[in-house]
């Protein structure tokens, strides 16, 4: 089981390519994440999301398609330094996978590299192996997260 | 490792906070500060496979980010875990999976818009 990840499943009322075309066509993007997206889903390409378009604040977030195969799964790479290439440990992955379901889809999500950031992967891997420690401590805090993040994995 | 850059339209996540717990050796002396209520440079390279000069590094690197404060003690320093900034961190990081909850909710609603479209439009399909 890898713990530095986020995982959730969610059931929708729509075929895999409407589903697929949400997620990964600009125009539709802007609808449910940043103000403007600005890329071409498919494999290795570069783009662009922006937050706060029409602010003294606005940015903008570079993003690398990693894989886009249409009405089945569709991939990127984003939280990266801008100038460098995304790969595993510097950048984190988002992973949709579409399952066709009784005339619907299972949205499968995952972000992962959070191993590699350190944090996520200190707190649930002590939360999860080690209830004896002094990770204790705060734990209770914790327990909402690691509930959701194993019931929805 | 950047600074504390993380994507906007997520959630603001400290990375150098991530950084200074993604060290095994840096959680576990957490661990021991919390379970021993305090300890000091000494203390706790006694209780690991690293030395006391290697141990004040890290201590170091968990104080910059305010994982935990130290008072004097005798000779040395004695340190204690920021509870709060522990929370904070947590927060954080259960923030980053609510901000994708709400996300997948859009999408879903719009897939489920357009699906509804279709169907209205050509009911055989």
């Amino acid at each position: 089981m890898e713990y530095g990840s986020i995982a959730r499943e969610i059931r929708v009322e729509a075929t895999p390519e409407v589903v697929y075309e949400v997620i990964s066509t600009p125009e539709h993007l802007r609808e449910w994440w940043p103000d403007e997206a600005d890329l071409k889903p498919v494999p290795g390409a570069t783009g662009v999301i922006s937050f706060g378009v029409g602010t003294p604040d606005v940015k903008v977030e570079p993003l690398t398609v990693v894989e886009a195969d249409p009405p089945r799964r569709f991939s990127f790479r984003w939280v990266y330094d801008e100038g460098r290439a995304a790969a595993p440990g510097n950048s984190l992955l988002v992973t949709f996978d579409l399952v066709p379901s009784d005339g619907g889809t299972l949205l499968r999500f995952t972000e992962t590299g959070f191993r590699e950031r350190g944090w996520e992967a200190a707190v649930l891997e002590e939360a999860y192996r080690d209830h004896a420690s002094g990770w204790d401590h705060f734990l209770p805090r914790l327990v909402t997260h690691v509930a959701r993040v194993v019931s929805r994995a | 490792m950047n600074a504390a850059r993380n994507a906007p339209g997520s959630v603001a996540v400290d990375d150098e906070l991530w950084s200074a717990v993604g060290d095994p050796i840096r959680r576990r002396m957490l661990d021991l500060l919390l379970t021993g209520d305090g300890g000091t440079a000494t203390t706790l390279s006694e209780q690991l496979p690293v030395t006391r000069q290697a141990v004040a590094k890290h201590l170091g690197v968990l104080g910059r980010v305010g994982l935990v404060h130290d008072t004097p003690s005798g000779r040395e320093r004695r340190y204690e875990v920021d509870e709060a900034q522990l929370a904070r961190a947590v927060a954080q990081l259960s923030s980053v999976g609510a901000a994708w909850d709400a996300r997948l909710h859009r999408i879903k609603r719009i897939a489920e818009a357009i699906q509804h479209d279709r169907d209205e439009h050509d009911p055989d399909d």
